[in-house]
């Protein structure tokens, strides 16, 4: 049973690795998070299941036009680089550390493309072999993660990573990618109908923040570390920014953070709010089409959902526009 | 094959509207069943699949303090079922055969090429990680009880931006290396998977077994 014992070593490490001498960790079990199976009502997984792989399909296929098969070995052995950094202790005093999540990280060096494929084979590999996460939840987990997380960490350093804002821009897509993962598998579990007590649901997206703080500082560190030892970041940004999409993005981030926040004391504004996000995420993509539909089907503790949905659904609006911007460009230079 | 039954009982875990604790004695009977069927050990199963608890525990108190006190046991219960057929697989299944079997199920052979890929050097590289701590740590960069967090964090980003670059520079040379050897992005599997009697057996028989647990009690009552 090598194989067995050799599992069996790698998976102490790796729960070693998470639970690195931090109450952090501790405090913040749900933490942009693995969801494991028997947590999601079947509606959600499976609707989940059924949107991941073509959204991972289309990330990758869009950004990336050479995926022949010999990259697979540079894409999995970057996916082992994420195992091993997530590993790191980051301390940042009063005996806390944070660690890193990398999806920003993967995104910015590798670009979205390989990004989303490596964040789904570590997530393949930590539901079957570490069993972090749920095989039916899968979908869930990569969609949160892969996809979104990945999208969310890119776009903004596209857009505003040229020029002085470039420490803003990195640390404000590894944020926002940490962000939106764990709003959306915060509202993945809501909408399967586990309670939680208005006062929880605010101290987890108190906690989402803190590891979007981290992840943003730490992104930032790991990100200038690699520059000093060689400019290999792939995709360099924008160098113009353009200040509609500034703000358009501001609007939108503002906009779908305020649908989350204002929630605990107006139930009612949050419902025309989120009403209008439902409705602006159904005009923009066909994919958010199954995910506006469980919003209907729901009353009550939906609105973390419809705001997540907002959200997710301006990150993906915000790709497609990117894609299609990028294909124009191409165009026009050729 | 092993996948399609794990996947049914899965999903009859995963839609089971209630457990109560007779049908999770079941379940858990017919796991354990399974653990000594397939010669692991019983006790280290039954602690690794309890790594799942912490996060379901969580949401159990959440659960039963919202007054929900049966989702919390069907959360703990279901997360554990799940975790512990999930561990029985890859426990009994060496990985470039679970992938061969996601393949046959449709999963694209790219993909699987990068898993079979990050989990060899999943322990390389974190062994490196590991190495390159070690070696902080015999130049005295104490891990606990610094006086300054700052420079430990610089140090500790400066370690996975040197590691990103090695792992980076590794990966070309291993592609490299492939390629010198005539990869053309296919690793064609050296016995053709055939289902066999027995695989079929096995599949019927789970499958069989997690449709009775799933809908016997709905019928029984």
């Amino acid at each position: 049973m090598e194989e067995g014992h050799y599992i069996r070593y790698s998976g102490w490490n790796s729960i070693a690795g998470r639970a690195g001498g931090t109450h952090l960790t501790i405090v913040l079990p749900w933490w942009p998070v693995h969801i494991p199976d028997g947590f999601l009502s079947a509606p959600v997984w499976l609707g989940l299941d059924l949107m991941a792989p073509p959204a991972v399909v289309l990330v990758a296929r869009r950004a990336q036009r050479e995926f022949e098969g010999a990259r697979a070995p540079l894409l999995g052995v970057m996916g082992a680089f994420v195992f091993a950094a997530q590993m790191v202790n980051f301390p940042v005093g009063i005996g806390t550390s944070g660690h890193l999540l990398g999806g920003a990280l993967l995104a910015i060096t590798l670009g979205p493309a390989a990004a989303c494929v490596v964040m789904t084979a570590i997530l393949a590999i930590q539901a079957f072999v570490f069993q972090d996460g749920g095989i039916l939840a899968l979908g869930a987990n990569t969609w949160n993660m892969a996809v979104v997380g990945v999208l969310a960490g890119y776009l903004p350093y596209r857009f505003w990573g040229g020029g002085k804002w470039r420490r803003v821009a990195v640390f404000s897509a590894a944020a926002i990618s940490v962000m939106a993962a764990a709003v959306m598998a915060l509202a993945e579990l809501l909408a399967s109908g586990i309670a939680m007590p208005r006062s929880i649901v605010g101290v987890s997206v108190a906690l989402f923040v803190i590891s979007a703080v981290l992840e943003g500082a730490i992104t930032v560190a790991v990100v200038e570390g690699i520059e000093r030892l060689s400019p290999r970041l792939i995709r360099p940004a924008a160098p113009e920014r353009s200040w509609a999409l500034t703000g358009l993005g501001v609007a939108a981030v503002v906009l779908a953070s305020c649908g989350v926040l204002v929630a605990s004391t107006n139930p009612d504004g949050i419902w025309r709010l989120a009403g209008q996000l439902g409705i602006a995420a159904r005009a923009t993509s066909l994919i958010r089409a199954p995910l506006a539909d469980y919003h209907a089907g729901w009353l009550g503790a939906s609105w973390a959902a419809k705001a997540a949905a907002g959200l997710a659904g301006l990150v993906l609006a915000g790709g497609v526009c990117l894609a299609l911007g990028a294909a124009a460009g191409r165009k026009r230079g050729r | 094959m092993k996948i399609l039954a794990v996947l049914a009982w899965l999903v009859a875990i995963g839609t089971s509207p209630r457990i109560t604790p007779l049908l999770a004695a079941c379940y858990f009977a017919l796991l354990v069943g399974v653990t000594i069927l397939a010669r692991l050990p019983v006790g280290a199963v039954l602690l690794r699949a309890a790594g799942v608890l912490p996060f379901s525990a969580t949401f159990a108190v959440i659960s039963i303090a919202a007054g929900d006190a049966a989702r919390a046991e069907a959360l703990i219960a279901k997360s554990y079922l799940s975790a512990s057929a999930v561990l029985i697989l890859a426990g009994t299944t060496p990985l470039p055969k679970l992938l061969r079997g996601l393949e046959s199920l449709g999963v694209p052979r790219f993909f699987t090429l990068v898993v079979q890929f990050l989990y060899r050097y999943l322990f390389t590289i974190s062994e490196q990680a590991q190495h390159m701590r070690m070696a902080a740590l015999a130049r005295g960069s104490q891990s606990r009880r610094g006086r300054r967090a700052s420079p430990r964090f610089r140090a500790a980003s400066g370690a996975v931006a040197t590691l990103f670059a090695r792992s980076q520079a590794r990966a070309e040379s291993i592609h490299g290396a492939m390629l010198a050897r005539g990869f053309t992005g296919r690793m064609e599997p050296l016995a053709a998977p055939s289902p066999r009697a027995a695989d079929a057996l096995f599949l019927a028989v789970g499958v069989l077994a997690a449709a009775a647990l799933r809908f016997l009690p709905g019928a029984v009552r």
